[in-house]
């Protein structure tokens, strides 16, 4: 452990340690993630085809934030002391010395089998298998392996958050089918846009904590040109359900005004003024509106394929 | 001789000790301490009773709707 690290939890731990109290074990679970994950979650299951009875439907969704707030306490637990350098993390549970490191770890792994036991109880084993690799997914191949050593760490680590929607709707049908797929490529392509964007206004964080997302080893410049690609690849594939008949014209409208909507946005990232390396000199306003939209456009995109498939 | 405790404790991954009877907490402190242990304990068997719940909620509609668990 760095001596920075250890002064600084030091200091965490002068003060008299009373114990952790239930919400700092409830933000163990990372709940602002785990709301967008029970979102996405929940209207795959509702757009399925079939039916589920709505006790075991509401089981399922609870299942599906229990799992994804496992793994977010695990990712806690193994990113403790980058968690500890970054402006942005050090309230969190561990670096703030709430609660202990190893606890932590058992928390995420309790929640992450009871998670898994239960939705296989509840709905089939396809579900619980598509869950139990996505945990796997974002506390190993994300957290643990690629987070340190690419910038294309969230390119690849965005398939944990979009599997959500698959799982709902293997939850009703009991396999994985060409409209969900198409969801989880939606969000595996939304991912790039949506933390490049984050990351290009929280770059010294990463940097200090030496994270090598994008801005920090390519630049600002580059992260710029990759957050408008990934929004120009988005538009055609968000449209796709539509082209392959598999919504109706209520989604590919609203599909159609938002990836417009966001490619604007995304060009003014790309078009932010800026010094000779790339660095915003307007303290990167663009790259905070496209952040804040990215959110705003996967909401509104998954409400309009619910409206669609259930109007 | 404390801090070094902590600190030690720490670089370990341990958290310091919380021993009450041993610590110099004021009487503040201590009540603090025991109401969040008390908090956590009730938590805990809110979570324990829900998950119970759960299983009895899936085992019941299962049964009911599909005539088997599995």
């Amino acid at each position: 452990m760095s001596d920075r690290v250890s002064d600084f939890l030091h200091e965490a731990v002068s003060v008299p340690h009373l114990g952790a109290e239930p919400k700092d074990w409830l933000a163990l679970l990372k709940p602002r993630v785990v709301s967008l994950v029970v979102f996405t979650g929940a209207i795959g299951l509702a757009i399925a085809p079939g039916h589920l009875n709505p006790l075991l439907a509401a089981i399922a969704v609870f299942c599906i934030a229990l799992g994804a707030g496992a793994a977010g306490a695990i990712n806690m637990w193994y990113d403790r002391d980058i968690d500890a350098i970054m402006r942005r993390t050090t309230s969190r549970p561990i670096p703030a010395g709430k609660i202990e490191a190893g606890g932590a770890l058992g928390f995420g792994i309790v929640l992450a089998v009871i998670s898994v036991l239960l939705l296989a109880m509840a709905t089939n084993l396809c579900a619980a298998g598509v869950l139990a690799f996505s945990i796997f997914y974002y506390a190993v191949i994300y957290t643990m392996w690629l987070k340190r050593r690419t910038p294309q760490n969230i390119v690849i680590g965005g398939a944990a958050g979009a599997f959500p929607p698959v799982i709902g709707w293997a939850s009703v049908t009991g396999h994985v089918g060409l409209l969900p797929a198409m969801l989880f490529l939606i969000v595996f392509f939304w991912t790039p846009p949506h933390f490049w964007s984050l990351s290009l206004y929280a770059s010294t964080d990463y940097e200090k904590a030496g994270v090598p997302m994008l801005p920090v080893v390519k630049g600002a410049r580059h992260t710029r040109w990759n957050v408008f690609i990934y929004a120009l690849l988005l538009f055609p594939l968000a449209l796709s359900p539509w082209f392959l008949g598999l919504v109706g014209p209520i989604y590919g409208a609203t599909a159609c005004v938002l990836g417009v909507v966001f490619l604007y946005f995304a060009w003014g990232v790309l078009r932010d003024k800026q010094d000779a390396k790339g660095v915003s000199l307007t303290k990167d306003q663009p790259a905070r509106v496209a952040f804040k939209f990215s959110i705003l456009y996967l909401f509104l995109l998954f409400t309009a394929i619910a409206v669609d498939r259930l109007v | 001789m404390v801090a070094a405790q902590d600190r030690e404790d720490y670089e370990k991954d341990r958290m310091p000790r919380v021993e009450i009877a041993e610590s110099h907490w004021s009487d503040e402190q201590k009540a603090e301490f025991l109401r969040r242990r008390r908090a956590r304990n009730f938590l805990l068997l809110a979570a324990l009773g829900g998950f119970c719940l759960i299983i009895y909620v899936i085992a019941m509609v299962k049964l009911h709707e599909y005539g088997r668990m599995w």
